[in-house]
């Protein structure tokens, strides 16, 4: 299948195509984890919010009008379902906790095994490097980046989605989180 | 990338220490591979047959949801001509659902999520489900000739 846009897969997947729905899966799952990671969920809560995610889009496929904003729903979506947990158990990740450094082995994507395999020992150390800084900033710049970090990059109406911002505020945002890194990198 | 940044210019910095994130959240903080096949899965399981039965009251939505541990989370669904309210409370490890179907009747009420199980009603609707596993959550009951199907929530 040669399918390029999201809506277009999206339809497809509407109609049955299961393909297509494994290839949104793969597409946006990035997306949601990142909406879902910036919500810093213990990892229970967070795989719980990433399921009930897509199990509503799946009961939705037939039902949304707008494939073309699949993303922005999904990431609302997940953000909604992240605010109830918290409200309803507060168990959020203190900072020091996430250091999910070393993800097991064995639940890793092919991709994620052939980037390792291509990681350099340099580079990894710089990236380890990048993200330890990154786990130092302030909580509206971790929320932010996090979902900014998603791949492919999403667009700041899925990023406004998954973090209930304005779009307008995204951009400047941004530039102030990632000159902070910047500095704790130097 | 654009041809019209500058390169080395502020822009251009920015560009690549997001990029240098992305690839570190790869690196340090992926998509698990089995939640992936969970969402691919989730296909096989979609409904299509039946009424989607809205989420219109949730204990947890809203500024003024608070609750401690030992409260119930109280849910409403509707759709076009039947319901479903639910109290949730923790029991130990796994919770304890109460529900009642309206318009009230004999129906049969299917469990969907981690544990999947059907439970029938009294004559008032009324169900009680024990032991299920925190995760997410969906009921899909038959009223008359109408199913529905509620949506699915984090409970």
């Amino acid at each position: 299948m040669d399918i390029d846009s999201t809506g277009a897969l999206f339809q497809a997947a509407a109609k049955g195509d299961a393909s297509a729905w494994e290839a949104l899966v793969g597409r946006l799952s990035p997306l949601v984890w990142s909406v879902v990671r910036a919500h810093r969920l213990i990892d229970a809560d967070a795989h719980e919010v990433f399921q009930t995610t897509w199990f509503r889009l799946a009961d939705n496929l037939t039902r949304i009008k707008e494939p073309d904003k699949i993303g922005a729903w999904l990431a609302s979506t997940a953000r909604h379902e992240c605010l109830k947990v918290i409200r309803g158990s507060r168990r959020v990740v203190p900072t020091s906790d996430i250091d999910v450094l070393s993800p097991e082995a064995d639940d890793r994507s092919p991709e994620q095994a052939v980037l390792d395999a291509e990681e350099s020992a340099g580079r990894e150390a710089t990236l380890r490097k990048v993200w330890q800084a990154y786990e130092q900033l302030s909580e509206n710049c971790r929320r932010l980046l996090r979902v900014l970090m998603a791949s492919p990059p999403p667009s700041y109406a899925e990023v406004a989605a998954g973090l209930g911002m304005a779009i307008g505020s995204i951009g400047p945002t941004r530039g102030r989180c990632l000159g902070q890194l910047r500095r704790l990198l130097a | 990338m654009s041809g019209d940044v500058e390169p080395g210019g502020p822009e251009r910095e920015d560009t690549d220490l997001e990029e240098s994130l992305r690839r570190a959240a790869q690196l340090f903080d992926p998509v698990p591979v089995s939640l992936m096949e969970v969402a691919v899965e989730a296909f096989r399981f979609r409904t299509v047959d039946a009424e989607l039965a809205e989420l219109t009251f949730d204990s947890l939505a809203g500024a003024a949801a608070v609750r401690g541990p030992a409260q119930a989370r109280v849910l409403g669904f509707g759709g076009p001509g039947a319901g479903l309210d639910l109290e949730i409370t923790a029991a130990g490890a796994s919770l304890r659902v109460v529900g009642q179907v309206t318009p009230p009747a004999h129906v049969v009420v299917e469990v969907r999520g981690d544990a999947p199980v059907s439970v029938g009603t009294d004559a008032f609707g009324r169900f009680t489900v024990d032991r299920v596993p925190p995760g997410p959550l969906s009921f899909r009951c038959r009223v008359g000739d109408a199913v529905f199907t509620t949506e699915w929530v984090t409970v």
